[in-house]
């Protein structure tokens, strides 16, 4: 749990380092402050154990979680040296809002105690609030921010009156005695209020990871954010909100899989339709990000159904693939769009921007093509043996009609992933040659090839969960 | 203690509750009786003392009004924590002090910090 | 945990059941959510939420003085203290449109849409 105070105190210490007159230490101070972290969260490596007072449990899993929300975090802040030359922009607190919202996805993955989900999920959710709203002077922004807010905040509502049911009838927010009351423990009050606050509790936390029918905020929400900032709520939130929504279901409520196991095959279906083929006819590509980002909800979704064993290594793995895919998506196309507005070119997020960009870039045409493909799930990427290993545990949990409607929805995929590629490669555009700065160049590189690596070796993390 | 409430112990709770009825609507009732009423065009616009109405009324406040009413909201809630550790102060011990300190001194840090920004400055 | 807990709750408690409060909060629930559904200024739905958040801690109170369990009323400082951090990010976000746009009528907000 080392990570969790570490990160706190490098907030505070980090708003504090925004009064010095030179704002460039800012972001190699983030940085090592994000790596400190890192390290030290393998520090109860392979001991479980509680803190404070049973509120936290520190596993193998959730340190693998902590990981890659780290390792996320880090490759987005080190892709925001932006920052540094906008006028208007306040780095510092950027940064730190960044690094409270880690302490609450690292407090939702950990959690022990229900009371501490729910800490978690609003510390992360309020730093998004901010963070969406960052950019005070663009309309898209400010609105962005409110729908944001207003819905979260909804949805926040919802899964406390969840919690509140399932502490009436169990009489406790522990999960080792909510897990003991659901296997026939002693009832306080009707199992009704059992079913109902669990399904309250889903409703809430499913909104959070933007899993359909509750995804309706996600596409506004994700185009009107600043880039940067849409790379770390698609990667960071629905990490975390995996992480709280296995170890709920996988610990406390096996006993009842009679009852959410039905609901959340019926999300995860319309999920996956909803998602893919409304991500068919965007124009942006920011929105498509958008869906895509809802659809891979989707797939994570199947692991959750089909919940055993094998489904923690395949959250693990597809989380981590997708993360880094995502990011250097992202990352290419912060690339481009300042690009654009360095030329005095209106800002563009559709698919037009990336046309003709391997001309001129074929490094960053070769980074953005390896990033769709792990998305689309294109074998020799990260993203196919995710994939794999997701199917695989609804394969051995004989639930093959979702299996069916998952595969053909991919294919589906493939066609929007593939656009971009075509734009990049096919299509005729006016890009120049983008000068990159070394070090956001170099974590672009180390996303692709540990894209690559993970595509061909997925034993190097699959073995260690 | 096992005494079952009847309806006639509700009975000094409709009292308070007709005289603070009454209260409001006598008073209501009195003024408009006994005040002088002289209506006229001009009497009844607002701002009668001569000036012709400018503008709407409502003009825009100053944005500090709106920080501080924020930064009252955020500090005035944390007291919240000190009452479950007012009340068990002696079992809690030196640990609870401790941790209480820790707790109030992020506060405080985070009141620095604000003091920094320069919003508490209203010139 | 066990039920023979049951004794120590105070007799005074005892006089409303258990139940009405919990047919009480989700009134109040409901009414809130009805008001974040229906309202279009952006203060009255933030309210509607606000609403929302004090029928669960009028609900966790019943319960936890009902089990004598005093985490319920715990849960109910964290849920006070975060609605308060919440309340302050929401009113910037709010300010912040109003200086933008002179309006918070959710209506005016439709920069974004597929």
């Amino acid at each position: 749990m080392l990570p969790i105070i570490l990160l706190s105190v490098f907030g505070i210490a980090l708003l504090f380092l925004g009064f010095a007159k030179s704002k460039a230490i800012l972001l190699p101070a983030t940085l090592l402050f994000i790596a400190i972290a890192f390290g030290a969260s393998f520090v109860d490596w392979g001991k479980n154990y509680m803190y404070f007072n049973d509120m936290l449990l520190s596993t193998n899993l959730s340190i693998a979680f902590t990981a890659i929300v780290l390792l996320s975090a880090f490759m987005v802040v080190s892709l925001s040296s932006s920052f540094l030359e906008d006028e208007s922009a306040q780095p510092a607190e950027y940064y730190a809002i960044m690094l409270f919202s880690l302490v609450g996805a690292i407090m939702m993955i950990s959690f022990e105690n229900l009371i501490m989900l729910f800490v978690g999920v609003e510390i992360l959710s309020v730093a998004m609030y901010v963070l969406t709203g960052s950019d005070k002077r663009n309309l898209r922004s400010n609105e962005a921010a409110l729908k944001y807010f207003l819905m979260g905040s909804f949805a926040t509502g919802i899964m406390l009156f969840g919690l509140a049911l399932l502490y009436g009838t169990s009489g406790s927010f522990v999960l080792s005695d909510l897990r003991s009351y659901v296997n026939g423990g002693v009832a306080y009050g009707s199992p009704l209020l059992l079913y109902m606050g669990l399904l309250l509790l889903l409703v809430g936390i499913l909104f959070k990871v933007s899993a359909a029918p509750f995804h309706f905020w996600t596409p506004d929400v994700y185009e009107g954010a600043p880039t940067l900032f849409t790379a770390f709520m698609s990667t960071v939130v629905k990490t975390a909100g995996f992480a709280a929504l296995l170890r709920l279901l996988s610990f406390s409520f096996t006993g009842i899989y009679s009852f959410w196991g039905v609901i959340l095959m019926a999300v995860t279906v319309i999920t996956l339709v909803v998602s893919n083929f409304t991500a068919v006819y965007q124009s942006s590509f920011k929105r498509m990000m958008a869906y895509s980002s809802i659809s891979h909800a989707g797939y994570l979704l199947i692991a959750l159904t089909a919940v055993g064993q094998q489904s923690k290594q395949a959250l693990v793995f597809y989380s981590l693939a997708y993360s880094v895919a995502t990011i250097a998506a992202f990352g290419v196309l912060l690339v481009v769009s300042r690009h654009q507005s360095g030329e005095g070119k209106p800002t563009d997020e559709s698919y037009d921007a990336f046309n003709g960009l391997a001309r001129q870039n074929p490094l960053l045409g070769f980074i953005m093509t390896v990033a769709m493909l792990s998305l689309a799930g294109i074998p020799l990427t990260a993203g196919f043996w995710g994939k794999f290993m997701v199917f695989t545990t609804a394969a051995n949990r004989g639930i093959f009609w979702l299996l069916v409607v998952a595969v053909l929805m991919s294919a589906v995929s493939i066609y929007y992933y593939f656009r971009v590629i075509i734009a990049m490669y096919l299509r005729d555009g006016q890009t120049t040659a983008i000068r990159v700065a070394p070090f956001y160049r170099y974590v672009l590189i180390a996303a692709t090839i540990l894209t690559i690596v993970l595509g061909i070796l997925p034993n190097l993390v699959r073995s260690l969960v | 203690m096992n005494a079952a409430y009847v309806p006639s112990d509700y009975l000094p709770v409709f009292i308070q509750l007709i005289l603070a009825l009454g209260f409001i609507v006598t008073t209501m009732i009195v003024t408009h009786m006994v005040g002088p009423k002289r209506n006229s065009q001009k009497k009844d616009d607002p701002f009668e003392c001569g000036i012709p109405v400018v503008g709407d009324a409502r003009t825009p406040i100053s944005i500090k009004y709106f920080l501080i009413a924020i930064l009252f909201v955020l500090f005035d809630v944390e007291v919240i924590f000190m009452y479950p550790w007012a009340v068990n102060f002696k079992q809690l011990g030196v640990t609870g002090f401790l941790e209480m300190i820790l707790f109030m001194g992020l506060l405080l840090s985070g009141f620095y910090y604000v003091i920094r920004k320069g919003v508490l400055k209203w010139e | 945990m066990q039920p023979t807990q049951q004794v120590l709750i105070p007799e005074v408690i005892q006089q409303i059941p258990l139940n009405y409060y919990l047919i009480f909060s989700t009134a109040l629930f409901v009414i809130g959510i009805i008001g974040v559904l229906t309202r279009r200024n952006a203060i009255i739905i933030f309210m509607s939420i606000e609403l929302m958040l004090n029928a669960v801690n009028m609900l966790l109170i019943a319960f936890s003085s009902y089990k004598s369990d005093p985490t319920g009323q715990v849960f109910v400082f964290f849920i006070m203290a975060v609605a308060a951090a919440e309340v302050a990010v929401g009113l910037a976000i709010i300010v912040m449109i109003y200086r933008n746009t002179r309006s918070i009528d959710i209506g005016a907000l439709n920069k974004l849409k597929w």
